[in-house]
C-alpha cells in the first residue's frame, strides 16, 4: 500500500498535471504520425515516454526539477543549433536548395527540351478525336485531339500523345478569320469535336501537361497558351546508370561535381541548375580563409563588431560611472536626477531604438534640428547614411541605451565599498585623485569586471540595434559590398541567410560557429574570472 | 560663504546631472512631444510644442486596420506568459544545480552555458523549419501562432537568469534545508515549501525582466507572426515606421509611449529590487 500512504493534495495535484501533459503529447504525437510527419511524432513518443518516467518512479530527482526546461532546450535550442552546425558542412545556397533527387526531376523535366528555334509556329484548335483515340464521353481518359494547321504551306494534322493523323485541306471547315475551326465528318462517323468553351479551363493542367506528336524524331509538340503550338527538342539526355546528362547539340558531358551540382567535364564553372545540398565538409570555413570575396568583408565586420562592443562598453561604463560619482555624496534632487537618469532603462529598448532612428532623419530629425538651434543656421548631417557618421549614431544611441545600468552597478558598486579604506587612505595624504586611482577604481573593476564581460558579449551580438537603426547600412551595394559599414557579425551573417536576393545558409552557419566560439571564449574567460563556476560545482 | 562652499563642491554636481538629463530626456521629450502634435506628423523633427491635441492617438486607436489594442494584449499576453514559465522553470533548474548532487552536474551546467552563446538569431532558419513542420499537424502551435512563438521562446527557459537564480539559492542558508530534511521533507517538498515562498521577492524581479526582454524581442515575433490580429506591438508599431512611402511618426510616437507608460512606471516602482538583481548579474533586453 506504499502507493496509497503518501496521498495528499500535492501528488493528486501532480498525477493530475502530469497526465494531462502526457495525454496533449499523446494527442500531438498521433496527430503528427497520422500526417505523415514520423520524425516529431518519435520525438513527441521519446517526450512522453521520459515524462511517465521521471514524474512516476523515483529514478532521478534532479531530473523531477530539469526535465521540463530540457524538453524545450532540445527542442528549439539543441536541435536548431545541431541543424545550423551540420549546415556548415554543405554546399547550401539559392540554386543548391533542394535535394538531389528533387534537383534531378526538376532538371529532367524543365532543362531536357528545348523549343527547336528554325521550327514553325503552328496554330492549334483544341477538340477531342473520334472514337478510334478514346470514348469523348470518358472525359477523364480522354486523349486531348489538337487541330494542328499551318495556312501557308498547307499542312493539316490531327495531333494526340500518341497519334498523328494527317488531313487534307478539304476535310477542313474554317471560321470568318480563315483559321480552321473543324474537320468535316465522313459519313456519320464522328472523327473530330473541338472543346466547348467551358473545357479549356477544366482541361488546362491536361494541355499544359502533354506532349503532342510530331512528325520529326526526337521532337514533339507543346501547347503555347490554347491557339499556338510549338515544336521542342529534347536538348540534354539523361543516363542513369553514369549519372550523367549530354547536351546534344554540343556534345558535352555534365557529371556530378560532388558539390551539388552536375558541371562541363570539360569546363568545370559550366554548371546545370538547380543544383542540391551537399556536403562540402569544411569548404565554407576555407572559403572564410581563402577567399578574398568572403574573407574580406567578414574581417572588416569582425573589425568593426569588436570596436563597436569595445566602444560601447568604454563609453557605457565611463558615462555610468562618471554620474555615479557624481552623485554619490548628499546632495538636493538626488533622487529626481536618478529618477530621469534610470529613465533610458526603464524604456522598452525597441521602442527607443526606432524613435532615435527618426530623430537621426537628416532632414526632418530633431537631432540636426537642435544642432542647428545651437551652431545658428540648418544642418544637414546624414546621420545615418554616410558610413563614419552611421557608426557615430550606432555608439550614440547604444551609450543613450546603456549607461544608465552602468550608473546603477557602479553606485551599487561604490556604496559596497567600505567608507574605511577611503578614509585610511585620506589620513594617509592621498589626494581625492589618488584615492580613486589607487582604491576606489581597482576595487570598482574586480566587482564589475564580469559584468562588463557580459556587456561586452551582449554587444558583441546586439541583433535589435544594428537592424532596426540601420539595419546594418550604409551598403554600397553597386559596387558589390556585400557588408554595410555598421554591420556586426551577427546582422551580416543574418542578411547571408535571409538576404532576399541570394541567400548562402551554408557560409552563413560557418559564420555563425565563428562567432559562436568567439562569444563562448569570451563568456568562458570572464566565467572563469568572476569565479562562479567554482561556486555551482 | 555658504554659496561660495556650494558653488564649488556641489555645483559641478549638479552641471553633470543636468547635462546628462537633458540627453537622457531629449529622445523621451521628443515621443511626448511627437504623440501630441496637431497633425499627424510624418517625422520626429522640430522639438518645440506646437499646441496640443489627441489626433494621433485618436488615429492610433479608431483606425480598423491598426489593431492597437489586440497587438498590446498579445504582446502582454505573450510575455506574462513566457516570463513567468521560464522563471518557473529556471528557479527549478536553479534550485537542482545548487541543493540537489547528481553525477554529471559540472558538464550539465557547461553544456548548458555554452549552448546559451549560441547566437540565436542565426539558428532562426532551423526554429522556422520545425514550426513549419509542426503547423502541418497542429495549426494551434505551429508557425504563424501565438502559441508557436511562446513555446520558442521558453526554448531558452533553462538558463533564464540561472545566474541571479543560483546566487540567490545560494544564499538561502543551507541549514533550512537541513533542518526540513531531517524533519523527514523531500527534495519536492523542501522546493515547494522552503525554496520558492523564500525566493518569491527575487522571482519577481526576474520575472519582471524576463517580461520586458519578452516585450522587446522583434525578429522572432516579425519572422513568426505575418497575420495583423497576431502580431505584437513592437511588430505592430515598427509597420508605421518601416513603410517605403509613408512614415507615420504621429501615430508611432503615441503607440510607443502608450506601450511603454506601465512598463516604464513598473520599472521605476520596483527599481530597488531590480537593481539588486542587476548587480548579481541579470540581464534585462
Amino acid at each position: 500500500m506504499r502507493l496509497l500512504k503518501g496521498i495528499k493534495i500535492a501528488v493528486i495535484l501532480k498525477i493530475v498535471l502530469v497526465t494531462i501533459a502526457l495525454a496533449v503529447l499523446g494527442f500531438l504525437m498521433q496527430a503528427a504520425l497520422l500526417a505523415g510527419d514520423t520524425q516529431i511524432g518519435i520525438f513527441f513518443g521519446i517526450a512522453i515516454f521520459l515524462i511517465a518516467l521521471v514524474y512516476f518512479t523515483r529514478i532521478s530527482i534532479p531530473l523531477k526539477f530539469f526535465l521540463p526546461g530540457v524538453l524545450l532546450l532540445a527542442t528549439f535550442v539543441i536541435t536548431p543549433v545541431v541543424y545550423t552546425i551540420s549546415m556548415s558542412a554543405y554546399q547550401y545556397k539559392t540554386g543548391n536548395i533542394l535535394s538531389k533527387p528533387e534537383a534531378l526531376k526538376m532538371l529532367k523535366s524543365n532543362d531536357a527540351f528545348a523549343q527547336v528555334p528554325d521550327e514553325k509556329k503552328f496554330d492549334l484548335k483544341l477538340g477531342w478525336c473520334d472514337e478510334k483515340y478514346g470514348d469523348p464521353k470518358d472525359v477523364a481518359n480522354a486523349p486531348v485531339c489538337a487541330l494542328v494547321s499551318y495556312y501557308p504551306d498547307n499542312i493539316y494534322f490531327l495531333s494526340t500523345a500518341t497519334t498523328l493523323t494527317p488531313l487534307t485541306r478539304d476535310r477542313i471547315i474554317f471560321n470568318k478569320v480563315g483559321l480552321p475551326a473543324d474537320v468535316t465528318k465522313v459519313g456519320a462517323k464522328f472523327t473530330w469535336e473541338p472543346f466547348y468553351e467551358d473545357e479549356y479551363a477544366t482541361f488546362d493542367k491536361t494541355i499544359a501537361s502533354t506532349r503532342f506528336k510530331y512528325s520529326k524524331p526526337g521532337t514533339f509538340m507543346q501547347a503555347e497558351g490554347y491557339s499556338v503550338m510549338a515544336v521542342y527538342a529534347q536538348r540534354i539526355v539523361y543516363d542513369a546508370k553514369a549519372d550523367t546528362f549530354t547536351d546534344i547539340k554540343t556534345g558535352f558531358v555534365y557529371k556530378d561535381n560532388g558539390r551539388g551540382n552536375y558541371a562541363n567535364t570539360k569546363n568545370g564553372k559550366d554548371v546545370m541548375y538547380p543544383g542540391w545540398r551537399e556536403v562540402v565538409w569544411f569548404e565554407n570555413f576555407v572559403n572564410l580563409v581563402n577567399d578574398p570575396s568572403v574573407r574580406d568583408p567578414l574581417v572588416a565586420v569582425f573589425i568593426w563588431t569588436c570596436i563597436f562592443a569595445v566602444t560601447t562598453v568604454v563609453t557605457q561604463f565611463a558615462l555610468g560611472l562618471l554620474i555615479a560619482l557624481t552623485l554619490h555624496t548628499k546632495m538636493r534632487g538626488r533622487w529626481i536626477y536618478r529618477s530621469i537618469i534610470i529613465l533610458p532603462y526603464a524604456m522598452p529598448s525597441i521602442m527607443s531604438i526606432m524613435i532615435w532612428g527618426g530623430m537621426l532623419n537628416t532632414d526632418f530629425g530633431a537631432v540636426n534640428n537642435l544642432i542647428g538651434l545651437i551652431v545658428g543656421h540648418p544642418v544637414h548631417l546624414t546621420w545615418l547614411t554616410d558610413p563614419t557618421l552611421a557608426r557615430t549614431s550606432v555608439l550614440l544611441v547604444n551609450l543613450w541605451l546603456g549607461f544608465p545600468y552602468f550608473y546603477l552597478i557602479s553606485t551599487g558598486a561604490l556604496q559596497a565599498i567600505p567608507a574605511e579604506l577611503t578614509e585610511a587612505a585620506a589620513i594617509d595624504g592621498a589626494s581625492g585623485g589618488q584615492t580613486f586611482r589607487k582604491i576606489t577604481l581597482p576595487l570598482l573593476m574586480q566587482m564589475l569586471s564580469p559584468l562588463l564581460i557580459s556587456s561586452f558579449a551582449f554587444n558583441f551580438n546586439n541583433f535589435n540595434l544594428i537592424y532596426l537603426l540601420t539595419g546594418g547600412g550604409p551598403k554600397d551595394t553597386l559596387s558589390g559590398q556585400s557588408a554595410g559599414a555598421t554591420d556586426i557579425l551577427i546582422s551580416y551573417t543574418y542578411n547571408l541567410a535571409f538576404n532576399k536576393g541570394t541567400q548562402n545558409f551554408g557560409l552563413a552557419s560557418a559564420v555563425s560557429i565563428v562567432i559562436f566560439v568567439a562569444v563562448a571564449a569570451i563568456s568562458l574567460y570572464g566565467i572563469r574570472r568572476s569565479k562562479v563556476l567554482e561556486s555551482f560545482v | 560663504m555658504i554659496f561660495l562652499k556650494w558653488f564649488l563642491t556641489k555645483s559641478w554636481r549638479h552641471a553633470i546631472a543636468w547635462a546628462v538629463c537633458f540627453f537622457a530626456l531629449f529622445p523621451l521629450y521628443m515621443i511626448v512631444l511627437t504623440s501630441f502634435k496637431k497633425t499627424t506628423s510624418l517625422q520626429v523633427g522640430s522639438f518645440l510644442p506646437t499646441g496640443f491635441s489627441l489626433t494621433n492617438f485618436n488615429s492610433l486607436l479608431t483606425n480598423p486596420t491598426v489593431p492597437f489594442y489586440t497587438w498590446m494584449s498579445n504582446s502582454v499576453i505573450i510575455a506574462a506568459f513566457v516570463s513567468v514559465v521560464s522563471v518557473f522553470i529556471g528557479a527549478a533548474s536553479a534550485f537542482a544545480f545548487s541543493r540537489l548532487r547528481f553525477r554529471g552536474k559540472k558538464a550539465s551546467i557547461q553544456l548548458l552555458l555554452l549552448i546559451q552563446m549560441f547566437p540565436a538569431v542565426l539558428a532562426l532558419s532551423a526554429v522556422y523549419s520545425i514550426m513549419d513542420r509542426v503547423h502541418a499537424f497542429a495549426p494551434s502551435i505551429g508557425l504563424g501562432t501565438i502559441g508557436g512563438l511562446v513555446l520558442v521562446y521558453l526554448g531558452g527557459a533553462m538558463g533564464v537568469n540561472i545566474w541571479l537564480l543560483k546566487g540567490f539559492v545560494d544564499s538561502i542558508p543551507i541549514e533550512l534545508d537541513e533542518a526540513a530534511r531531517v524533519d523527514g521533507a523531500s527534495p519536492m517538498q523542501i522546493y515547494w515549501r522552503i525554496f520558492l515562498p523564500l525566493a518569491s521577492p527575487v522571482l519577481a524581479v526576474v520575472c519582471l525582466l524576463s517580461f520586458i526582454g519578452t516585450f522587446n524581442e522583434y525578429i522572432l515575433a516579425s519572422l513568426f507572426l505575418n497575420d495583423p490580429s497576431q502580431q505584437t506591438i513592437a511588430v505592430g508599431l515598427h509597420g508605421f515606421i518601416s513603410g517605403q512611402f509613408a512614415t507615420n511618426w504621429g501615430p508611432f510616437a503615441a503607440g510607443s509611449l502608450l506601450a511603454s507608460l506601465p512598463i516604464v512606471v513598473l520599472f521605476l516602482s520596483l527599481q530597488k529590487y531590480i537593481v539588486n538583481g542587476l548587480t548579481a548579474g541579470a540581464v534585462k533586453g
